[in-house]
């Protein structure tokens, strides 16, 4: 298993563990031997002293069993904890690392899952592993090797009910592999569907759907109940199989044990009561054992498709390759998009972009305007590398960005989404994550900047207020605002707007600009917007169609140059625009 | 409660700070604490009593396999006392072995194929009570208002729906059977015991208290442990499905290393509580081995003395001996059931939790159906605060006459959104009253009213399914040509045709794979095809670009036709042949009137404008 190397610098713990364990085992082994020995020549032999002496021998060796038992369980747990640890923090680390593209394969609802619930199951395997297997498989050994001590013909009753064991286990697991996949399957679909529900409330509302959502999930919960059913039908005939032959080796050890003692009358270290015994006892635990490794691969099984999950994600190399070059450029803040071509990994049809050309320079304040789906998100989503172009290279500051270090690539540029992403936490914190040593005074000129000041006093407790479940409580507007706070205290020198100010009212959103212009000029900004009134004012105006730029120039070139534009505008100007010339 | 309960969630930080607050044992932060154990019991058995027929099935094939395990020691001590050879005799008793050898075999066929039955039981039941229990735990989430998702964790919800309902199954399908099975056997024995000798079943007895003292003290140990690390979990669980969701911002940031440096402090500490928890699980089996072993000794030797000075017979010995050992068992398995129990148990308040928040109020009584619906709307003093003490509207008050198209604006924040939120019934008014058509909507029920009303929303929600099962969402019978052409109305056709499966193309996750823009195109179809009396439209085009939104707005223009339409945008363009325009400020209406008058007023709607059309130009 590809997981394996995991345990490797626990190795220790690993190896402690079954040898701990060992002690349990051979206590575990012998004490039969003692409890034979006080029934036959303790209580037969009317010999109380014997009794009480081997009785003591045997609760010292148990003590001493227990506290091995002890101390392989701290071993074990160590071990599986650590090794969970490790793996949990890893694989959170790769799924930080992926590309957008890649979280998108996957889709967040099942990384989560991954990262929580199938790395759980793992570490509980492993632990299981640990402690039952090794235990088992001792258990085994030694049971049979104590078996055969007091009589060979016992062996003989391994060698048939052991093989048929084996393969009825083999059996039932290959069976179960599958289903124990389409379990998880299903699973997924129920808890698809009650995320779609959970987020999507108001819709499900609204439309009065609720009935219609309900039969949804009965359909996909009644799957899961079933497909459980056939699973557990299936593993509930194993262990009265399994019960089966155990009691008939008990049987048949009862027929040839008496036999042996028959026959051994006499004798001299002959055959006795209390070796039957004890040999029933070995037997069972044989078997016993038989049946913990075949609940172990039982879990094994079910273990094996949530390691799988965890492969795949530990497997996904990064697309998207850190650059090497950490070294600052001479000058910052320019832009510059060459022949750039791009479409969406797995996306058939045309590119989304092609041919884009765009040079902007330090400090200018340029914008983006074009058609739903044309490409403008697209476009600046490529900056910051979220994703990477196909053909054509994007340049910052003169050098590729595939060249830049991540982090020094996105420490350069601030990016303000489109959809707004809030964390639990005041909303101080919320803002100061864009840069975590601004001062009290830093945050709140920002936030003075984003127009996010006046809103944010009037909550009972400011910058202080507890940001409820990614911001509900805020109207979209606000939670925009604090988005650019943000984007604003990082002092970046690009700043990047993905029309996300596109909830904002037109007064509120003509102050931002303004506040813009007046503090920051330094910066360069790129902003998506859908409003002419918002970026009339901008040094340049890149209109978008089709996937490609058809005209960049200032707004009073564009109106007399670009007919795209000109619609764009009259679509919003129609009358007002003559009204206010 | 169920307020109380969301404030002492634990608060998982993303970023730097303080870090997130450590889940003491103990302390208030502990979620996984039963804090009504009986309670949450009866509840749980009043569940699992649905399925009676099973569960009384279970019982009875549990008692019997207990009754086959007492049988089993029964048997054996009268086979070994058949090989044993006594002074007085001096050979095997064959014949006696045999009968008691098919007796065994007998009763082993039997117990083997009630272990079956027991299985398959055991399964029906713990799969029927899980699934109901989710199918009325969706159903009850369906009719939860508004205000509790917006304000629960949504991660927190739908671990209730897994991993809890998940934990009660388990319990139910092993916990129920083996409790049970352990008292039979328990009393089994003690039976047994004392008709083979009272003397030697006291003296087996001897231990229990001892047992009892250990059990207990060590469980509290676990427990303690256990809850922290239960609560630790759901911290770490939480901050990974905020970095996950919110991942391209934390890419944006390049906060990556900040958030696997919180995550590995709470994932250490989960693991050394986790050590730990594991450390004092794994005491309990070697105590309760020692335990067991000190009885089997003292059974031993007292049995041996009795045997000696009373004669009493070996077989009666070696059967005490068995039992006393089948007699620790059950108490062992108790104890290490233990930890499982307790999860289920908390789990089981976590589900009734929900279960008993209360639905959303119907009390609706008027018989008026959607068709007689006509779209008057009045609103009169509305005062509504989401947060007591923070008011959001205060005296708002309009009337809307059938067919009006009426817009509202006003600053972020000003509460427009709210006023859709009130007439919708996702939240109820605190005071004040809304009529439709004269009837206040606290009269009309629930369905009636929200047939009646359609509502495009700035947040676009997709199904993941096909964009015609999304767009059908409004209808659910509608044909495909009508599909088609409320797509064409709302110019989604275009980006829809160019898919490579058109409208049976399967959407991503929540219609990631669209854009914003897109998205709002089919939320505006699926408004078409529901046919409202009443169309409200919030921000619905606010990520439509403006030539598109033109080319809607004719489709808009026949869509609002004879139905009363609420509009509330940021594009004045958008609401500019509204009937009356509202300006919202500080949660009362400033200004009505239509576009004409109000820039006659030169009011605040006059300044909105200014804004917008020659505000930035300068």
């Amino acid at each position: 298993m590809k997981l394996a190397k995991y345990l490797k610098p626990y190795w220790f713990f690993v190896l402690l563990a079954p040898l701990t364990m060992i002690g349990e085992v051979i206590v575990d082994l012998i004490q039969p031997r003692l409890m034979a020995k006080i029934v036959d020549e303790g209580v037969l032999g009317k010999n109380l002293e014997l009794i009480i002496t081997t009785g003591l021998t045997m609760l010292a060796l148990v003590a001493v069993g227990g506290l091995a038992g002890i101390l392989s369980a701290a071993f074990a747990s160590n071990a599986a904890q650590r090794f969970g640890n490790d793996l949990r923090n890893d694989v959170f680390r790769k799924v930080m690392s992926l590309s957008l593209q890649q979280t998108d394969k996957f889709t967040t609802g099942s990384l989560v899952t991954r990262l929580t619930n199938n790395i759980t199951a793992v570490q509980d395997i492993v632990s299981q592993i640990i402690r039952m297997f090794v235990r088992a498989t001792m258990q085994f050994v030694g049971g049979i090797y104590c078996a055969l001590r007091i009589s060979g013909s016992f062996g003989i009753i391994l060698l048939i009910a052991l093989p048929i064991q084996l393969f009825l286990i083999f059996l039932m697991l290959k069976k179960a592999s599958p289903l124990y996949a389409q379990v998880q399957e299903k699973l997924d679909r129920v808890n698809s569907v009650v995320q779609e529900n959970v987020t999507g409330a108001r819709v499900v509302k609204a439309y009065v759907k609720e009935q219609h959502e309900i039969g949804r999930f009965n359909e996909a919960n009644t799957n899961l109940r079933d497909i459980n059913l056939t699973v557990q039908k299936l593993m509930a005939t194993l262990s009265p199989i399994l019960m089966i032959i155990m009691n008939a080796s008990v049987i048949a050890i009862l027929l040839i044990g008496g036999q042996e003692v028959q026959d051994s009358i006499g004798v001299i270290g002959g055959i006795q009561v209390g070796d039957v015994m004890s040999a029933i006892t070995y037997v069972t635990q044989i078997l016993m054992s038989m049946m913990m490794v075949s609940m172990m691969f039982q879990s094994l099984t079910r273990a094996s498709a949530s390691a799988k999950r965890i492969i795949e994600v530990l497997d996904s190399e990064p697309v998207i390759k850190d650059g090497e070059n950490a070294s600052p450029t001479g000058e910052t803040g320019s832009v510059t998009f060459k022949n750039v071509s791009f479409r969406y990994p797995n996306s058939a049809g045309r590119p989304v972009l092609h041919d884009i050309n765009l040079d902007i320079k330090k400090g200018e304040t340029v914008a983006v305007i074009g058609a739903t789906g044309s490409g403008k998100s697209s476009l600046v989503n490529l900056i910051p590398r979220f994703y990477d172009a196909d053909e054509g290279e994007v340049l910052i500051d003169g050098r590729s960005v595939k060249d830049y270090n991540l982090d020094t690539l996105r420490h350069k540029i601030a990016f303000v989404l489109q959809k707004t992403e809030l964390f639990s936490g005041t909303v101080a914190q919320n803002i100061r994550w864009g840069y975590p040593d601004a001062t009290n005074e830093e945050v709140e000129q920002a936030a003075k900047i984003a127009q996010a000041d006046d809103f944010i006093r009037s909550f009972a407790d400011d910058y202080n207020t507890v940001i409820a479940e990614k911001g509900a409580s805020l109207s979209g507007g606000q939670k925009q605002r604090i988005a650019i706070d943000r984007a604003l205290i990082r002092r970046p020198e690009i700043l990047i707007f993905d029309d996300s100010t596109s909830a904002l009212d037109l007064g509120t959103e003509a102050r931002l600009h303004k506040a813009l212009r007046e503090n920051i000029q330094d910066t360069t900004i790129i902003m998506i917007a859908q409003r002419i009134a918002s970026i009339k004012s901008c040094d340049r105006i890149a209109v978008i169609e089709n996937g490609t730029i058809i005209a960049f120039a200032p707004h009073d070139e564009l109106m007399k140059t670009c007919e795209t534009y000109r619609d764009i505008y009259s679509s919003q100007m129609k009358n007002g625009g003559n009204e206010n010339g | 409660m169920a307020e109380n309960k969301n404030t002492n969630a634990p608060i998982v930080h993303m970023g730097p700070g303080p870090g997130g607050r450590r889940g003491g044992p103990g302390g208030p932060m502990v979620r996984e604490k039963p804090k009504n154990m009986k309670a949450t019991l009866g509840k749980l058995f009043r569940y699992i009593g649905r399925n009676k027929y099973q569960l009384i099935m279970l019982l009875i094939v549990v008692s019997l396999i207990a009754v086959c395990n007492l049988a089993g020691p029964a048997l054996q001590a009268e086979a070994i006392s058949a090989i044993t050879i006594d002074d007085f005799q001096l050979s095997v008793d064959f014949d006696k072995l045999i009968n008691v050898v098919i007796a065994m075999a007998v009763v082993y066929v039997i117990s083997s194929i009630l272990t079956y039955i027991q299985g398959i039981t055991a399964a029906k039941l713990s799969q029927n009570t899980v699934s109901s229990m989710r199918a009325d735990l969706f159903a009850k989430i369906s009719y939860l208002p508004i205000r509790y998702t917006d304000t629960h964790r949504h991660g927190d919800i739908m671990s209730r729906m897994t991993n809890d309902v998940e934990n009660i199954s388990n319990a139910v399908s092993q916990s129920i059977a083996s409790l049970f099975s352990a008292v039979i056997t328990l009393i089994g024995s003690l039976v047994m015991m004392i008709y083979y000798s009272p003397v030697l079943t006291v003296v087996a007895m001897v231990t229990i208290p001892l047992t009892l003292v250990v059990s207990t003290n060590l469980s509290k140990f676990m427990r303690k442990y256990f809850v922290a690390q239960q609560t630790l979990l759901g911290q770490l669980n939480g901050h990974i499905e905020e970095a996950v969701t919110g991942y391209k911002t934390v890419m944006a940031y390049s906060k990556e290393e900040a958030s696997i440096n919180e995550f590995s402090r709470i994932a250490a500490e989960y693991r050394k509580t986790g050590i730990k928890a594991n450390i004092w699980g794994g005491v309990m089996g070697p105590c309760m081995n020692m335990i067991g072993n000190l009885g089997y000794l003292l059974v031993a030797a007292v049995g041996g003395w009795l045997s000696l000075n009373h004669g009493l017979g070996i077989g009666a010995i070696q059967a005490v001996l068995q039992y006393s050992k089948q007699f620790t068992r059950p108490i062992n398995e108790i104890a290490n059931q233990y930890a499982q129990i307790l999860t289920a148990i908390a789990g089981a308040e976590r589900v009734f939790d929900i279960m008993e928040a209360p639905s959303e109020p119907d009390e609706g009584k008027n018989p008026i159906t959607v068709d007689e619906i006509r779209g008057d709307i009045s609103f009169k003093d509305m005062y509504f605060s989401y947060k007591p003490g923070e008011p959001v509207l205060k005296g708002f008050n309009l009337d809307v006459k059938q067919g009006q198209k009426i817009a509202i604006v006003g600053a972020t924040g000003s509460g427009k959104t709210t006023v859709v939120n009130l007439l919708t019934r996702f939240y109820d008014i605190d005071s004040g009253e809304i009529r439709i058509d004269g009837i206040n909507i606290m009269d009309i029920p629930k369905n009636t009213l929200r047939h009646a009303i359609a509502i495009v929303l700035q947040d676009t929600v997709l199904f993941s399914d096909t964009i015609a099962s999304n767009i059908r969402y409004g209808k659910l019978d509608a044909a495909d040509e009508e599909v088609h052409a409320a797509a064409a109305m709302a110019n989604a056709d275009v980006f829809v045709e160019r898919l490579p499966e058109g409208y049976e193309t399967v959407l991503a996750e929540s219609g990631s794979d669209l854009s914003q823009g897109q998205r709002q195109l089919l939320s505006i179809a699926r408004a078409v095809l529901a046919n409202p009396k009443i169309l409200i439209l919030d921000e619905a085009t606010s990520s439509v670009d403006t030539r598109t939104e033109m080319h809607i707005q004719s489709a808009m223009v026949a869509l609002m036709k004879n139905r009363t339409s609420l509009i509330i945008a940021h594009r004045l363009s958008t609401i500019r042949d509204a009937d009356k325009i509202v300006v919202l400020d500080g949660g009362v209406v400033a200004e009505v009137g239509s576009h004409e008058e109000l820039l006659e007023k030169k009011g605040a709607y006059y300044r909105l404008y200014q804004n917008q059309y020659a505000g930035i130009a300068t």
